[in-house]
């Protein structure tokens, strides 16, 4: 079902990469341009969704005999935890400007810590700790201009 | 001998030592750090080798990169998650081996592959060098094209499952590798108006995503804390190299100098290195089955074959000014800073400089050995420390890390996009390797193309008018094709087989 589902899926990013990569400007001197790759991996992206649709084609007679897909309510769980580090790094894109990177991640760690159950006191020590490290390691010694944020209200 | 013994000099002498160890052991975090690349640790490296004397500088960029490279195998046998690219071929394998308790064992067949490859390459450097680069020198684009397209092949089919999903992932590798502008007419494909993509995807965020944070979530996802390793150790370190060398030596033979060949080709680095020796190794063994399931065979092969790709990159760097692979472009730029400058005249003007970099390449695979110890002994803080404490802080690394290439946002939204397209790939048992592969090789098979393209006013056919580039080609092809043999051979056996019992 979930194959059928991405062949579905590759088919249609195909199309649309194939279509988008038309419209790039060809020059008359070069036989092949820009557009060519682009259009051979849409080309692709369209085959390679159909033979994975095919293959998987039992699905549809699944649909058909009214089978709605509906995930169970753990299984649902587990997806929406799985996506706990994505929103963390949505956090730190949205927050770090003015939280700066040191608080950020220390919050990050902290509760995605939490979130696997770790014992609050030693995820606060380690969060803490891990942050004052990465933070050192990356804008001192390696120079890269994190965003300083609150704390740089300290001096 | 003069030139020799004021190269020793300036390589034995309490700096450049002091630096050679500070830069082993910055090798082994940053290789064992997932996301962190070898060539990501000779970037950050640069900076610092700003204030140092040409020796030690190279020397820091010699060392981390080898260790880095030894380094990527600790996490990606522990963790499953590769440490550099150049460890993704066989972090499957290694993988399996530390579930069946064999990490130490791996890691330690692992480092003498690696230090006997790194020796092997460094050997080629000094001795074959002049020859060899001369080879890669009649390279021109028709070669490069078939030859990134041999390593975009060999990613498909020696991934295991699905050859249609390996496709698809090359295919969106390869996609990610248009993004940003044409280098022949300069048009921006893909790039949304966003000018940070107008010089492309950055391979470093991408590979974060697809390794480090697809892993993240496929944890988080999962209920059980269970380490996939048992934490006691029952396997030495060194016990069963010894056996595993006398049984495989030809397969560390083939791997260091495959590994030094590919190396020494510009645009080929230590990953591919290790990719075209795995396949080669698989489909030369006796055990093909056993591949994919835990078999220390295509370790050896693959972890000699990337150090030694490390040396070799160094050859067409040195007596051609060409670099072999990305590390190597960023040391060119330091040699010249430095005041070296590479091409033959380094060889006639440098004097006991070139004997130095020399002496720099056995010692910094040497030091390996002790150091590389030290790292598998210690690995243990990566299988003792929880996985719920340890995976947070790792994507702080990621975030870090991926912002720190470029010191740009842009960078980990590229690593959060793909690792969400690459978690919804990877729990589909679509391979992750060959969408890297594509990534790397994309540009080189595109812009080889179009130039040939060009020299031959689009003649498709040229592509097979040279002798090197038609040998080339028809790798591909029978690569291509062997599927096809392969499945007409079974289906001839089936049939005989089929036949021969009416037969009376």
């Amino acid at each position: 079902m979930k194959d059928f589902m991405l062949g579905l899926a590759f088919m249609a990013a195909g199309a649309i990469v194939y279509v988008v990569a038309q419209g790039f400007p060809t020059m008359p001197s070069l036989q092949y341009g820009p557009s060519l790759f682009p259009s051979l991996i849409g080309g692709g992206f369209m085959i390679g969704g159909l033979i994975l649709a095919i293959s998987h084609g039992g699905a549809l007679k699944g649909i058909a005999h009214g089978i709605a897909w509906r995930p169970a309510p753990e299984r649902m769980r587990n997806l929406l935890l799985s996506l706990l580090p994505a929103l963390a790094i949505v956090f730190y894109i949205l927050a770090s400007e003015w939280l700066g990177t040191m608080l950020c991640l220390a919050v990050i760690m902290f509760v995605m810590m939490l979130a696997r159950r770790t014992s609050p006191i030693l995820a606060l020590g380690i969060s803490i700790v891990a942050a004052l490290v990465i933070d050192l390691v990356f804008s001192r010694y390696l120079l890269i201009p994190l965003p300083e944020g609150l704390l740089s209200l300290w001096g | 001998m003069d030139a020799f013994l004021q190269g020793l000099t300036l390589v034995f002498n309490f700096q450049t030592l002091l630096v050679i160890a500070a830069a082993a052991i910055f090798g082994v975090f940053v290789g064992a750090v997932p996301g962190l690349t070898a060539t990501m640790a000779v970037a950050l490296l640069v900076p610092i080798t700003f204030y140092m004397d040409p020796t030690p500088a190279i020397a820091a960029i010699v060392t981390t990169s080898a260790m880095a490279i030894f380094a990527g195998d600790i996490p990606g046998t522990y963790l499953n998650i590769p440490g550099t690219p150049a460890s993704a071929a066989y972090v499957g394998e290694s993988h399996q081996l530390a579930r069946q308790g064999r990490a130490r064992e791996t890691l330690g067949t692992n480092l003498v592959c690696s230090i006997f490859g790194g020796l092997f390459g460094t050997l080629v450097l000094v001795f074959v060098s002049p020859s060899l680069a001369e080879v890669a020198l009649k390279f021109s684009s028709f070669e490069y094209f078939w030859l990134a397209l041999l390593g975009l092949s060999c990613s498909i089919f020696i991934s295991i499952g699905s050859k249609t999903k390996a496709f698809l992932s090359l295919l969106v590798g390869l996609l990610l590798s248009t993004v940003g502008l044409d280098m022949m007419s300069g048009a921006p494909r893909f790039t949304f108006g966003i000018p940070d993509l107008m010089a492309g995807v950055n391979f470093i965020p991408v590979m974060i995503g697809m390794f480090a944070l697809n892993e993240l979530m496929m944890f988080y996802g999962s209920s059980n804390e269970g380490r996939n390793v048992p934490a006691v150790h029952k396997d030495k370190v060194f016990g069963s190299v010894p056996q595993h060398l006398k049984r495989y030596w030809r397969n560390l033979l083939r791997g260091s100098s495959t590994g030094t060949l590919i190396g020494a080709l510009p645009g080929a680095g230590a990953d591919i290195a290790a990719w075209i020796s795995y396949a080669m190794g698989k489909s030369r063994s006796k055990n093909r089955d056993a591949y994919g399931t835990g078999h220390i065979e295509g370790i050896v092969d693959a972890s000699s074959a990337n150090n030694s790709g490390i040396s070799g990159a160094w050859v067409p760097a040195l007596v051609f000014g060409i670099p072999g692979d990305s590390i190597t472009a960023i040391v060119i730029g330091v040699l010249y800073m430095k005041g070296m400058n590479p091409g033959p005249t380094i060889f006639m003007e440098g004097g006991g400089l070139v004997y130095a970099l020399f002496t720099v390449f056995f010692i910094a695979n040497l030091i390996m050995l002790p150091i590389g110890y030290i790292a598998i002994r210690s690995a243990k803080v990566f299988i003792l420390t929880p996985r719920k404490v340890l995976m947070p802080i790792i994507l702080c690394f990621c975030i870090v890390g991926a912002f720190a290439i470029n010191n740009a946002i842009t960078d980990v939204w590229i690593m959060l996009i793909i690792g969400l397209v690459a978690f919804i790939l990877a729990r589909n048992d679509f391979p992750m390797a060959p969408a890297i592969l594509g990534l790397v090789l994309g540009g080189t098979l595109e812009n080889n193309f179009m130039s040939s393209m060009l020299k031959s006013n689009g003649d498709l056919l040229s592509f097979f008018s040279r002798p090197i580039s038609a040998g080339l080609g028809i790798m591909v092809i029978l690569i291509w094709l062997l599927p096809l043999f392969v499945r007409l051979y079974r289906r001839y056996c089936g049939a005989s087989r089929d036949q021969s019992p009416r037969t009376p």
